[in-house]
């Protein structure tokens, strides 16, 4: 007992230096290992004169200022659509038991893979895909799929589609995770009464009464869908043009190009990726000081209507269209994975079979078994070092700095094409031979931020009456955590732990370098299979992408049911 | 353990058999005493086989050849699923750059063209190792250049075949009755065949190695009526004046090619594979492949239409033999030996060659072997998909491999960015 406690002390003490080192230390490795060769320096190829050639070949590339335009745009854009949509629906459903619903339906795709929404959006989408089914050849007039440029569309709009509607998710259960902080909770319900009292319309209320105090918490998660959208690979990959992709693309094709003198290029372009992603974030910051330059009087000006009932229609025709996408999506890949041969225009395959499924399943079992101990082993640490770290906080009675906050999202925050190369090199460099541990740590990278946010706010909500009573009674402070604190953290515990283990699932990239190939997780699987030329297989992937992280929910939803049920 | 021992003897003399059957020379008992001294160093080691993983079929194949291996020689394969085999090179590249000389995660690689030029070139390739494996023999080397040259490199033992493919076309012939427009024969009838079925072709872009081929394939044939040295140029490492003598009429052919092409050239698939889903989503009705036999097998896993057929271009066909390789580094060295030459036997090449396996065309020089063994080649019959055996295309050989980088980088300098 004793030991424990000192080791738990000790370890409260530690955890808040160590979660941003184990944060850190990759990163900046990894942009170290991509800034020498991005200046010509290379031994393994002779290169080791310091210079801008990779630069110039940059700049000559075809196309390259198109690229850096269509990676700025399509982020822009995709954000803009997810932020607005978001408000949207938190302003028209605000208080109503109707956003609850939304939540339960749209918390699963927050933690859909992005390569798994890529290619279902893309199923449904294309020419041959199943809206086009549905209304051929009735309608269209089509008895074979029409030529059409979608997906991969110059313009980058089917990347903004996949974009926004991955976002969208992610933006909304972070606004509401911080409306039910508390504090903030206190505020908005308060300052929204008032609003209402007064004779303003809801959504007119919402927008001047909550909104300028609900801004400010939704403002890190945006700049992290900002910078992760601008440097994304699987949605541009897959959803988007090729004549020319986006610069993250085009990077990430240079690194893996049997031209191994492309590695100076792709470095240099990794830099340049990462003064996109500022870019766009000094944008978004620029679009923010003008809407409230713009709207600063307008908050004031007494008006208690906008057409709200036009927004609050729109709203609803949105919101329709956005889960009537999905619920396609689902089905058409549900239909794909079953279907025999399924010619066009039919909108129903020609028979189901089971044969896909059987010949997936003879290679599944090996590549889930990796996935979910890889998965496991990155969100147990992070669980741990969240957990103390804001133990730590709550001892210490005073909140993470901010620069320690901003610390724990930098992973999300700069381009992973632009450190995850390095760190391979950095890797290489020192002889680093640990497959699993070297993949855990990637995962880590990704993991740890989300498990850390999400428990945040439940572990800051946490009602410490109970522990000052505790404490008061003589509890040691490890007691108090584990008897007091824990139980009541059960549930959000178990979210965090499902929410850590949906990332996990879901990261390509890291698990692809970071791995050397030896770690087959789902997502890799469903990526190099995307790649080959059986629709089924693929969708049969997707699917088993969306089961694994689907059921950690579901656990994490039962557990606590069953531990606490109301004892009679 | 001693009836492992006793397998393995049994099997050693029926390889020795082989190889005394081949090579009656002096040389063959030092010859023999190096192999087996592999086969028990290989004896319990995993060795890491880095091949693309895009086909279940292939996959499928391997893990059968994983339990071959482990039964017969004790060797633990891992097939590691590539996306694109340049993934591997770089691994190797990064490893030997920062000094990593024998604990290299690739033991095994799947590899030919440029990837094999490329890493031949930069030294990461185990040299003169392929003529000590017992079943190179088989492939009848000296008579049969294509299995010591990788589109015209030498390959000095430093990779051993593994099968070979060449380039097969297949269209949806129940489209083609109902439009009454038959699949085209050459080149210049494929252009006319665009013209009056516009958005129906494509193939995918360079550096895509099955795109690249289709181009390679447009630039022989459009050059056959140049003067004989300038031709033989193809198979010479490019200069500019050959570039510019050679590439122009591609260009020109291209230019009348992209309007008809599916979205009008304006979009290219990354990867070959994806010809043959979109084949499948029938927005493409003709398609092309290096592995003309995963046309059956995708037709009865309903990835193509039933009605699907498969024809070689009358004016020629580009072919190529694919190798494995073991990189300088590699851990595993004497276990990726016995996997290599496994791969050469007549049992695992057999199987491979039967369409219902995976139909890739066998190395092995099939006169050199008993009746018997000559019919584990047979398919057992023709499925209507499939290639016709009757069907007879001259070979044209692929350029050398550095045309592949030039002409990738002349179709993005001409191609590769789109005016929106």
């Amino acid at each position: 007992m004793v030991n424990s406690a000192s080791f738990f002390s000790r370890w409260v003490k530690l955890s808040p230096s160590i979660l941003v080192i184990l944060l850190i230390v990759p990163v900046v490795a990894g942009l170290l290992g991509v800034l020498l060769p991005a200046f010509g320096w290379l031994p393994a190829l002779g290169e080791d004169t310091f210079g801008v050639r990779g630069f110039e070949a940059l700049w000559l590339t075809p196309g390259f200022v198109k690229m850096l335009a269509l990676s700025f745009s399509t982020s822009l854009i995709s954000t803009f659509f997810a932020v607005v949509l978001s408000i949207l629906i938190l302003g028209n459903y605000f208080n109503s038991r109707l956003l609850k619903y939304i939540q339960k339906l749209l918390g699963p795709i927050l933690v859909i893979p992005h390569a798994a929404a890529a290619i279902a959006i893309g199923f449904l989408i294309a020419p041959s895909g199943l809206i086009m089914r549905l209304f051929s050849p009735w309608l269209s007039g089509a008895a074979l799929p029409p030529d059409t440029l979608l997906p991969n569309d110059p313009y980058g709009l089917s990347i903004i589609l996949g974009l926004t509607l991955k976002e969208l998710p992610f933006v909304l259960l972070m606004a509401v995770a911080a409306m039910q902080q508390r504090e903030i909770k206190q505020v908005i319900e308060g300052q929204y009464k008032v609003a209402i009292s007064l004779g303003y319309y809801p959504f007119t209320g919402f927008c001047k009464a909550v909104l300028p105090v609900l801004y400010p918490f939704m403002r890190l998660p945006v700049y992290a869908i900002l910078a992760y959208s601008s440097a994304s690979i699987e949605i541009p990959l897959i959803l988007g043009p090729n004549t020319p992709p986006t610069l993250a693309v085009a990077v990430m094709q240079w690194f893996n190009d049997v031209d191994l003198s492309l590695r100076i290029k792709a470095s240099a372009g990794a830099l340049v990726q990462i003064l996109v992603t500022l870019g766009v974030l000094f944008t978004w910051w620029l679009l923010e000081q003008c809407v409230k330059k713009c709207s600063f009087s307008k908050l004031t000006n007494g008006r208690r209507k906008y057409a709200d009932l036009i927004w609050r229609v729109l709203t609803h025709c949105l919101t329709l269209l956005v889960l009537f996408a999905i619920a396609l999506a689902l089905l058409g890949l549900v239909l794909w994975s079953f279907a025999s041969y399924w010619s066009f225009p039919n909108a129903y395959p020609d028979q189901l079979v089971t044969l896909h499924w059987q010949s997936a399943f003879k290679q599944l079992p090996e590549t889930i078994s990796d996935t979910v101990l890889v998965a496991l082993s990155a969100t147990g640490i992070a669980l741990f070092f969240a957990l103390f770290a804001l133990e730590a906080e709550q001892q210490r009675q005073k909140a993470l700095s901010s620069a320690a906050s901003l610390m724990i999202y930098l992973p999300l925050l700069v381009p992973s094409i632009a450190f995850l190369f390095g760190i391979v090199w950095v890797k290489e460099l020192i002889g680093v031979d640990a497959v699993f541990s070297m993949v855990v740590l990637g995962h880590l990278l990704f993991v740890m931020p989300y498990v850390f946010l999400s428990l945040a706010t439940s572990y800051r909500k946490l009602d410490l009456r109970y522990a000052k009573v505790a404490a008061s009674l003589g509890c040691s402070p490890w007691k108090v955590f584990y008897a007091v604190k824990l139980p009541q953290l059960v549930p959000p515990i178990l979210f965090s732990a499902a929410l850590g283990l949906a990332i996990s699932f879901s990261q390509y990239l890291p698990t692809l370098l970071l791995g050397g190939g030896r770690m087959n997780t789902l997502t890799t699987e469903a990526v190099a299979i995307a790649s080959g030329a059986s629709r089924r297989i693929s969708a049969v992937y997707v699917i088993m992408q969306l089961l694994l992280p689907a059921l950690g929910f579901i656990l994490a939803w039962l557990i606590p049911k069953l531990l606490f049920r109301p004892r009679q | 353990m001693l009836g492992l021992i006793c397998i393995l003897l049994a099997y050693c003399s029926f390889i020795n058999a082989q190889v005394i059957e081949q090579d009656t020379s002096a040389q063959a008992a030092p010859a023999q005493n190096a192999w087996q001294q592999t086969l028990n160093e290989a004896r319990n080691e995993s060795v890491y086989f880095y091949a693309w993983g895009g086909d279940p079929q292939v996959n499928r194949y391997l893990q059968w050849i994983a339990e071959q291996v482990h039964v017969k020689y004790g060797v633990k394969l891992e097939h590691v699923k590539l996306a694109q085999t340049s993934d591997a090179v770089s691994r190797v590249l990064a490893e030997v750059s920062a000094g990593n000389m024998s604990e290299g995660q690739v033991d095994l690689l799947w590899i030919n063209g440029l990837n094999f030029a490329t890493m031949a070139e930069s030294n990461l390739l185990e040299a003169s190792w392929v003529s000590l494996l017992p079943n190179f023999a088989l492939t009848n080397p000296q008579q049969n250049p294509a299995m010591t040259m990788d589109f015209g490199v030498p390959t000095n033992g430093m990779e051993a075949p593994w099968g070979r493919a060449a380039l097969t076309f297949y269209y949806d012939s129940a489209y083609a009755h109902a439009t009454a427009s038959s699949p085209p024969s050459t080149l210049q009838e494929l252009l006319h065949w665009s013209m009056q079925n516009p958005g129906r072709f494509t193939y995918s872009k360079p550096p895509d190695f099955l795109g690249l081929s289709f181009l390679k394939y447009a630039l022989i044939i459009l050059n056959q009526q140049q003067e004989a040295d300038v031709f033989a140029k193809l198979y010479q490492p490019p200069t500019v004046e050959s570039e510019r003598q050679l590439l122009s009429p591609l260009w020109e052919f291209l230019d009348q090619l992209h309007p008809y092409l599916w979205r009008q050239g304006r979009y290219f698939v990354s990867d070959g594979a994806s010809i043959r889903r979109l084949v499948g989503d029938s927005e493409l009705q003709l398609g092309f492949t290096f592995s003309a036999s995963d046309i059956p097998g995708a037709v009865d896993r309903f990835g193509l239409p039933p009605s699907i057929r498969s024809f070689a271009m009358k004016d020629g066909s580009l072919s190529n033999v694919h190798f494995v390789t073991i990189p300088v580094n590699a851990k595993h060295k004497a276990g990726a030996k016995v996997v290599a030459n496994f791969l050469m036997s007549i049992e695992a090449q057999a199987k491979k060659q039967q369409p219902s396996e995976w139909g890739d065309r066998t190395v092995l020089d099939l006169s050199l072997l008993a009746p018997d063994q000559q019919l584990m080649f047979k398919p057992p019959n023709q499925h209507p998909s499939a290639l016709p055996v009757s069907a007879k295309s001259p070979s044209l050989s692929e350029p050398h491999p550095q045309w592949n980088a030039v002409l990738t980088e002349a179709w993005e300098r001409r191609y590769g960015a789109k005016p929106w």
